[in-house]
């Protein structure tokens, strides 16, 4: 998978849980997903937990703790997929 | 220092299916797990725990800098259904929880500190854009502010640094009162400590 299917897939995931429309269509690797993105501390969770079972991976709770950005997310991601 | 963090229930019972697979255990110690099973009515529990977390998380952003998504280096203990500690890496805050049928309120401070000095008010308001809400509850604090402090209204302002704290100023001056704020769904609170 490469960086644009990355983000792509990441968008679908994020998007029930966003509350700033504006940030969320120009969402680059930079995105944060509290600050830009507003989304709710509580709906991280569910995000983390949308993102194991989209790629079939777990996110330890050493790798979720810096899981606050769309580029973290995809750091995360890609090291997780390797491992497997 | 304090910090604050409040639950509006009905918002939570449609933004959050805690009872998903994994969500539990992503966010709670295995002694939390514990006290949501034992409840009798586990959403108000799970909430509470919740507050207890984010309320600290944000004092203790507020001491040491940084941010961080680690639901679970935050360890709450309840001393009752409303008040608790929650420690992390050996920093200890006590957290007072008010629960109404509309919503969950925790507010923690430092262990040492005098939870009855903390002044704090909570407020409903129906205002679901989010950007206005925020402008809207801004207006409230400078307003209260101004009135216990004799500062003139005109000239206070609140501004978030890099990490998403909030910080009064004055004639474009930080002050040293601490502020803490927080929003969700109809409700809103603030703490100044």
């Amino acid at each position: 998978m490469n960086k644009e299917e990355l983000i792509t897939s990441l968008k679908e995931i994020v998007k029930p849980y966003i509350k700033d429309e504006n940030n969320f269509e120009h969402l680059t690797e930079e995105t944060d997903f509290l600050k830009d993105l507003k989304i709710n501390s509580a709906n991280l969770v569910d995000v983390i937990l949308d993102i194991e079972n989209a790629f079939n991976i777990v996110i330890d709770n050493e790798s979720m703790e810096k899981m606050l950005t769309v580029k973290a997310a995809m750091e995360i991601i890609t090291t997780k997929l390797k491992e497997k | 220092m304090t910090g604050n963090d409040i639950v509006d229930i009905a918002t939570a019972a449609a933004e959050s299916n805690w009872r998903r697979k994994g969500f539990l255990e992503k966010i709670f110690t295995p002694l939390e797990q514990q006290y949501i099973q034992e409840a009798k009515q586990p959403d108000k529990t799970v909430w509470t725990l919740w507050s207890m977390k984010e309320s600290a998380y944000k004092v203790y952003t507020r001491q040491y800098g940084g941010r961080f998504f680690a639901p679970q280096k935050l360890n709450c203990t309840l001393l009752t259904n409303v008040t608790g500690h929650v420690s992390i890496n050996e920093t200890i805050y006590s957290t007072t929880t008010t629960i109404t049928d509309g919503y969950i309120y925790t507010i923690a401070v430092p262990l040492t500190a005098a939870i009855t000095e903390v002044v704090s008010h909570c407020f409903h308001c129906n205002q679901p854009a989010l950007a206005k809400l925020q402008q809207l509850v801004y207006k409230i604090i400078i307003s209260y502010f101004s009135t216990s402090s004799g500062k003139e209204e005109k000239q206070l302002s609140i501004t978030k640094n890099s990490d998403g704290i909030p910080f009064l100023f004055y004639k474009k001056e930080k002050l040293s009162t601490p502020v803490s704020i927080t929003h969700h769904g109809q409700y809103a609170a603030f703490t100044i400590y």
